[in-house]
Order: structure tokens, then C-alpha cells, then sequence
């Protein structure tokens, strides 16, 4: 993948996908993801970190489909129905579904709607967690950490066209 | 476009959102009969709890009203509706005019009928008001009685045990929850709570409260008295549907609706915890009074006093409760009454329990305590009412994940009605 489409950020078009053919589950995106949201984002100083930091992406299998899954930021997000404490928001220009931490009281509502089951707990802090595309970096760090390519940003129909090209 | 809307919380203000994010121009009110504006109800307990402070009570921002041009009328009450002239009556008799009305007036808390409820000391939790006059009253309590052992009054006991407070639940039914979850995880829930120190009494009804001023004691019908000074009702809600039935509208437990959200008056319609809708799960009608609810009916609602014509599926009954870190959800039909058309299957393991309730392989209901991951993953499968035999062995896994419906989200793409559910199979 070219640096310039790892940088592609969210916009209401552009998400990342992953290629079910192409991930083997090696998990290196979960890693990524936790690194990138502990305290020091360095692994070695990120394990000893006292309350282990959480990832907000999973690779999933069945009959030997893997997919690496997160929070799709669903344009119609059920788990900011389900908010009611205001925590959950859509950012109307990037489609992003962001949530305040501060705001969130830990009542697994976004967990009970979320059709991808892709919002969990954070049962140290008592509060939810997802997917916050990175807004620390300029890229995504589980498209960042897949070797393999699976992990893909772009538009849909970009997606599409790549890998019906193979 | 005169749109006017009757109530300020959650199904109120989503409407609110989505007739203005369709229409720029058309005059928008809402009226609510509140002290205080755009808070969330259930964040009260944690207002009771002392988790969370009044600042924090807002599910909207403060400018919401200000930044979304809609006029917003506060300790307004509605008292009448004039459905030829399409208007109504505040209680200060100030009119106000509308095209097309939404009620979503919400419910109240059922009371129980004792002698000695007017004792001071005896609350319910359902306003910034109650919550406010607990709390102000808090420091000279040493004793709580909660009457109701559902979901409302247990969230009231837990909030108040966090501060420290004895606390006693007296429950009618045989177990707590019993309107959302079975036995077994009625005890193991139950467990939890005593654990921790509130006390559950299962099987004993309230028969009068004594005290002079202030409450003193609660006598049971089991001829036991308790000591508190303070005695919360949480027994449920009740529809406030008296604006609706006053004006003629059909009038079931609550306000009834069609698929449309429309009442029997083509101008009216209504949403959330007043409105009767149908329910997805069990097939019928019936008032779901929860706050996904209330939201999706407040936004569908709009859409079609918006005149766009768009159905609404119904909705899905569905809690979920922490307690003491433990955590469970309960979705629609978790208790079958029929049992044989029903297909159960369920495990408890270290203190895990999962429940799948089945019919015609298709999942109605749910109950996870303990470990509620797959939650969300179950609530698509009811939702979209899909059939899961391919997966059924799989269901009480451990590693229960989404990839494990994607053969089902990929055999019968378009009964998921949610596009995000298509990416993630484009390449399955």
C-alpha cells in the first residue's frame, strides 16, 4: 500500500475494510491497537502498564474466514440510539461515530446494540471502548501494523475494485 | 411546516433532530413540563449514586435547542389538545398551533396503593426533582426500603448502597427481574446484590407504611416491619397517555400507533415511552419504555411527519444492568410461557450464564449475566428475524463473535437492513 493512502483519513467516504482473503489472523493489528492506545504507545513500556491497554479491533474467524473487525462507524449507528448519556455522537463532516469518555457512565447500551459486536468493556475504568480512528496519528495504526495487506482504506467502491482485480 | 412536539427527553428531542436535519426553514417547538432541560432520566440513579454530578446529566449539548433553531418551552405543561383547530392549550392557556403534533409524553412511575404512602421520606425516581429531594435528604438516612425488585427499583437500591446506605428490597414476585429474566438468572443477579449488602426479600409485598411526620417503618404482609427512613418506589411506569385519550385519540396501555407512528388522528403521532408500538420479538403489541426505544421511535416518527413515509419495524425489549461488576443484558422473550414451542438453549459455567430463547429456529429472546459480548451480534439476528440453525451449536461459545454470523449475513443479505453488515462481506 502507497504512504499516501495509509495517510487517507476517515471522511464520510473513506473506511477501512478488511480482505477476508488476505487475512491470516495473525493479530498484529490487535497489538497495534492496543499499543497505539496506551500510555506510552511503545509496546515494551505498554505491557507493564498497569492497567493494560484495550484494543479496539479483533480478528475473527469461522471455517478458516478471518476478518479483522472494528467499529464500522455505521452511518445509521444503533449505538448512539442506544447512548443515553449523551457519550456516543456522530461527527457529521467524517462520518466518524466518536465518543466522550467522560460521558460515559459504563451502562452497556452501546454494547447490547452494537450489530458487530465491536464496542466492549472497559471493566477497570467502567467504561466503553472503540474504535477512535487514531486521532493521535496521521494514519491508522491496524492498517499500519497488517502485513499482509488485508487491511485496506478507501472508498467502497475502491475497495471493490481492488479486489475483484485479483 | 408547523412542527410541534409534547415532551423534551429522549423521544422528543430525536425527533426534534431529525425533522431539522431534513427541513431548514419549518418552524420547530418543543414544550416539557421539566425543571431542567435535555438531561437524560436514566443517569439519575448515577446522580443517586454520586457517580456523576448534575453537569453530566445532559445527553445533548446545552445549545442544543439555540444551535438546532428550535423553539424550546420550558415548565410548559400541555394541558389540552384541539384537534380540529390543530392547536394546544398550555396550563398559563398560552395556544400553540401545529401542522403536525408528536406526543412523547413519556410515563410515570406506578405508585403502590398503602396507607401511609403520603408519609414524607417516600420518593420515586423519575425527575431531576426527585432525585434532587433524595439527595437533600440523604445524610439523615441510615435505612432505605425499596419496594419493587424490577429493573427500576434495583438500579434505585444499588444507587443507594453505593452510598453507603442499608438497604432492604422487597420484591412480590418469587425472584427479582422477573419481568426481564429468568430464575436462574434472577439468583445469580440477586447473589451479587446481597453480596454486596442490599438486602433482597423476595415473595413479601409492602401492607403500610408507618411513621408520624416521616416514615419510620414498613410493615410487610408477612407481618415483619422494617426499619427505614426512607422509602423509594420502583415499580415500573405507567404511559402518560391522559393528553391523547382527553382529546379522543385511540388509547390503549398507551397511546396507540401504526406503523407509521402515526395515532388515530393523521396529524398526531407518537413515540417512546407513551407510545404502544409492536413489539419485533413477541408479535404483538406492546410498550417498550427504554431509551434506544424511545430514540429510534422519536427519529422515525419525524421522518414521517416529514410525510416520508418510511415503516418502522417495531421495536425489541432490551435491558442492560451492572451491578457490582456484574453485568447482563436481556432481550425480548426471555421467560417463553408456552415452553414446548420453544427451543432453549442455555449454560451456566463459573458463574456465566447464557440463555438463547428459540422458535422455529429463529432466536426471540436472550439472556447473558456475567459475560454479555455477544449482545449486539444477538440483537441483529432477533432484530432481523434470521435463521440461525447453521449456527446454533455455536451460539454458547465462548468465543461467540461476529465472524461467526457472517455466513447468515452473507446467505440472507438483504433481511440485514443495516449497509455497514454488506462491507464487511464484500470479499467473505
Amino acid at each position: 500500500m502507497t504512504k499516501d493512502l495509509l495517510k487517507k483519513k476517515k471522511t464520510k467516504d473513506i473506511k477501512i475494510y478488511c480482505d477476508i482473503t488476505k487475512c491470516v489472523g495473525c493479530r498484529s493489528c490487535e497489538i497495534a491497537c492496543a499499543v497505539e492506545h496506551s500510555k506510552s504507545k511503545d509496546i515494551f513500556s505498554a505491557i507493564k502498564e498497569k492497567a493494560l491497554p484495550k484494543k479496539r479491533v479483533k480478528a475473527e474467524n469461522i471455517n478458516n474466514k478471518i476478518i479483522s473487525l472494528h467499529c464500522q462507524h455505521c452511518e445509521d449507528a444503533p449505538c448512539i440510539k442506544a447512548c443515553m448519556s449523551g457519550a456516543l455522537s456522530k461527527d457529521e463532516k467524517t462520518g466518524a461515530t466518536l465518543q466522550d469518555k467522560d460521558k460515559c457512565v459504563g451502562c452497556w447500551m452501546c454494547v447490547m446494540s452494537c450489530p458487530f459486536g465491536a464496542i466492549v468493556q472497559d471493566v477497570e475504568n467502567h467504561i466503553a471502548v472503540k474504535c477512535d480512528l487514531c486521532p493521535d496519528r496521521e494514519d491508522f495504526a491496524c492498517v499500519a501494523a497488517c502485513p499482509t495487506g488485508a487491511l485496506f482504506v478507501g472508498t467502497k467502491e475502491e475497495f471493490e475494485k481492488k479486489v475483484k482485480k485479483k | 411546516m408547523k412542527y410541534l412536539i409534547i415532551g423534551g427527553s429522549a423521544a422528543g428531542v430525536a425527533c426534534a433532530e431529525t425533522l431539522r436535519k431534513h427541513d431548514k426553514s419549518s418552524e420547530i417547538a418543543v414544550i416539557s413540563d421539566e425543571v431542567f432541560p435535555l438531561y437524560s432520566r436514566c443517569l439519575l440513579t448515577y446522580l443517586l449514586a454520586g457517580s456523576i454530578d448534575e453537569s453530566k446529566l445532559y445527553f445533548k449539548d446545552k445549545t442544543f435547542y439555540e444551535d438546532n433553531n428550535i423553539k424550546f418551552y420550558l415548565c410548559k405543561k400541555a394541558v389540552s389538545i384541539d384537534r380540529k383547530e390543530k392547536s394546544i392549550t398550555l396550563k398559563d392557556r398560552t395556544k400553540i398551533s401545529y401542522d403536525k403534533l408528536l406526543l412523547a409524553t413519556g410515563a410515570s412511575p406506578k405508585l403502590v396503593d398503602v396507607p401511609g404512602i403520603d408519609k414524607k421520606g417516600v420518593f420515586t425516581v423519575r425527575k431531576i426533582d426527585d432525585a434532587r429531594s433524595i439527595m437533600k435528604m440523604l445524610n439523615k438516612v441510615e435505612r432505605i426500603a425499596v419496594l419493587g425488585g424490577g429493573l427500576i427499583g434495583l438500579r434505585d437500591a444499588y444507587a443507594l448502597r453505593q452510598r453507603g446506605k442499608e438497604v432492604a428490597v422487597i420484591v412480590k414476585s418469587p425472584q427479582v427481574l422477573s419481568q426481564m429474566v429468568d430464575k436462574q438468572a434472577a439468583s445469580l443477579i440477586a447473589a451479587r446484590l446481597e453480596k454486596n449488602g442490599i438486602k433482597i426479600m423476595t415473595g413479601l409485598a409492602a401492607k403500610e407504611i408507618i411513621g408520624k411526620e416521616f416514615v419510620e417503618e414498613v410493615l410487610l404482609d408477612n407481618g415483619e416491619k422494617i426499619k427505614c427512613q426512607m422509602i423509594i418506589i420502583g415499580k415500573g411506569v405507567k404511559a402518560n397517555t391522559e393528553l391523547a385519550a382527553s382529546c379522543g385519540l385511540k388509547v390503549e396501555e398507551g397511546i396507540v400507533v401504526d406503523e407509521f407512528l402515526k395515532t388515530s388522528d393523521e396529524n398526531i403521532f407518537a413515540a417512546g415511552d407513551c407510545a404502544q408500538t409492536y413489539d419485533i420479538a413477541r408479535g404483538e403489541r406492546r410498550i417498550n419504555a427504554l431509551w434506544p426505544c424511545a430514540v429510534e421511535q422519536g427519529e422515525r416518527a419525524a421522518l414521517n411527519m416529514l410525510d416520508k413515509k418510511i415503516k418502522y419495524d417495531g421495536s425489541l425489549s432490551m435491558n442492560s444492568v451492572d451491578f457490582f461488576g456484574l453485568a447482563s443484558i436481556s432481550m425480548g422473550v426471555t421467560k417463553p410461557k408456552e415452553e414446548k414451542d420453544y427451543e432453549i438453549i442455555s449454560q451456566v459455567k463459573n458463574n456465566i450464564y447464557k440463555k438463547f430463547v428459540l422458535k422455529e429456529n429463529v432466536i426471540v429472546g436472550m439472556v447473558l449475566v456475567g459475560d454479555i459480548k455477544p449482545a449486539g451480534i444477538i440483537s441483529i439476528l432477533i432484530k432481523n428475524r434470521i435463521d440461525v440453525s447453521s449456527i446454533k451449536h455455536l451460539l454458547l461459545d465462548d468465543n461467540f463473535d461476529y465472524a461467526k454470523i457472517m455466513p447468515l449475513v452473507a446467505k440472507y443479505k438483504d433481511k440485514f437492513k443495516l449497509e455497514e453488515c454488506k462491507d464487511t462481506i464484500i470479499t467473505y
